[in-house]
């Protein structure tokens, strides 16, 4: 038998606790909204497995990603922002009330932020675990490479992501150590690169090789490589090794349920709305270029103004719009001949006097309520009777119709 | 489907998770173990603990610097 679920409700769930949904926390929280923030580990995400963060913009001293993400969370709870420490099994985005599950709780919100993040895809080599992250194995050239200027580092992998951040490191690094799984001369990435990298006197490949086991003290000493034909064991001394063989966003539990690219990353426009209206995707989850705390931040704010923008209009749709039967005048100010078109409005709600009201829907501001009614064009004359749209009309309305039809 | 209560409150690591490992032994499954914790080490290892276990695990933070782990045995 099923324990029963406790059941909460929110202006907005944000699933996810690193940069991205922090932020997101923060503008949601300071704009008075109902928010919780769901993070199954520790808040703060992937930012806080790296020891050193130099580029974030505002700690020209730099600091440490954990403190970083410390503030973040003690200014989204000046803003009120409710933190749950646990992962989310399902959620049903269907309805108009979103629906988000962990294994105590039932939340109902009316907007949803996936901040749900990813994580780089690992070897699975003997040791591994004991020196992820700030430890040696790194999977972030531009966050580590400055650390390796002089010293020798090992790549895993072939493919763009592979040979493009090896180059990069190889302004910094004293040699830059390829290990590739495939016969000498064959990479995964673009030949453009291929070529680039083999003419790299600083860059070095270890043909046909897989990682076999990390070994070292407190930090990573060594990577034992094993090529695959000979069986041989091959020791690479360094520092820090970075893998690039792939990332894994966290989107099992939204598939078939938000539009995603091949490899899983959640789609999104500029505002960060993703294919479901009120559900919005920020950070490293979405299909982004460039995946940094400062980009995150980015996004997080875009959709917490967003969440509370489409929380307000939602509510003058169904008070203004849908509230009490009338007409719904749709026009652009800026547009001449919707201009010519309010007068004939003006004149039709004297005539109906005080009986039926007007209701004036300006979309040079915002986009938002028209979208609802499902008006792309302008000017239009939305009547609505009984909570519902029952009809819409253009510019060269009769007055008489709209007269008979609210009668 | 009981639920037991841990009060581990003033106690630093190690002891709330050898108690919290200890408790959770005795349980049914679908009972559920809430371990008080006012110690910052143990708000990470014990849940950590318990989602490798393959358990249910939800953490709140009930006042500044406490929290509560409640863990739901699934197996």
């Amino acid at each position: 038998m099923e324990r029963e679920k406790k059941i909460e409700e929110y202006d907005v769930v944000i699933i996810g606790g690193g940069a991205g949904g922090l932020t997101a926390g923060i503008y949601s929280g300071r704009a008075r909204l109902k928010t919780l923030l769901i993070e199954k580990s520790l808040v703060g995400g992937l930012a806080t497995y790296t020891n050193e963060i130099e580029n974030y913009p505002g700690f020209p001293e730099g600091t440490t990603g954990l403190g970083l993400m410390n503030l973040f969370e003690k200014q989204a709870k000046k803003f009120g922002v409710k933190f749950k420490g646990t992962d989310v099994k399902s959620v049903d985005f269907s309805g108009e009330v979103k629906i988000v599950e962990t294994f105590r709780n039932i939340y109902k919100s009316k907007v949803v932020i996936v901040a749900s993040g990813g994580r780089p895809r690992v070897t699975g080599a003997e040791n591994e675990e004991t020196f992820l992250f700030d430890k040696g194995i790194s999977f972030c050239a531009t966050c580590d490479a400055a650390s390796n200027s002089g010293k020798d580092v090992l790549i895993i992998g072939s493919g763009d992501a592979a040979i493009e951040e090896g180059m990069f490191l190889t302004k910094f690094a004293n040699k830059v150590i390829v290990s590739v799984i495939h016969d000498e001369g064959k990479m995964d990435c673009n030949e453009i690169a291929k070529a680039e990298a083999l003419a790299n006197p600083k860059m070095e490949f270890v043909w046909n090789t897989v990682v076999k086991r990390f070994e070292g003290g407190e930090h990573l000493e060594n990577v034992v490589l094993e090529n695959l034909r000979t069986k041989e064991e091959v020791n690479i001394k360094v520092p820090t090794c970075f893998e690039f063989i792939g990332y894994l966003p966290n989107t099992e539990i939204f598939n078939d349920k938000l539009n995603m690219t091949d490899k899983g990353y959640v789609l999104v426009n500029e505002n960060m709305e993703t294919n479901v209206s009120g559900v919005y995707a920020v950070g490293d989850v979405t299909d982004k270029f460039l995946k940094q705390v400062a980009t995150a931040v980015g996004d997080g704010a875009i959709a917490g103004y967003a969440a509370e923008k489409f929380i307000a209009e939602e509510e003058t749709y169904k008070s203004q719009i849908l509230g009490k039967d009338g007409v719904v005048f749709v026009y652009d100010a800026s547009e001449a001949g919707c201009r010519d078109c309010l007068a004939e409005v003006e004149k039709l709600e004297k005539e109906m006097q005080k009986n039926h009201c007007v209701t004036r829907v300006d979309i040079y501001k915002s986009r938002g309520l028209s979208d609802r009614m499902e008006i792309d064009e302008v000017p239009r004359l939305a009547i609505v009777k009984g909570g519902k749209i029952v009809k819409i009309l253009g510019e060269n309305f009769d007055p008489e119709e709209v007269k008979s039809i609210l009668a | 489907m009981a639920e037991y209560e841990l009060d581990c409150l003033g106690e630093a690591c190690p002891i709330p998770l050898v108690k919290a490992e200890k408790k959770l032994a005795e349980l049914e499954i679908g009972d559920l173990l809430i371990v008080l914790i006012d110690h910052s080490c143990a708000m990470k290892n014990v849940p950590e603990w318990a989602r490798k276990e393959g358990h249910n695990v939800e953490i709140e933070e009930v006042d500044d610097g406490e929290w509560e782990c409640v863990i739901e045995k699934v197996k």
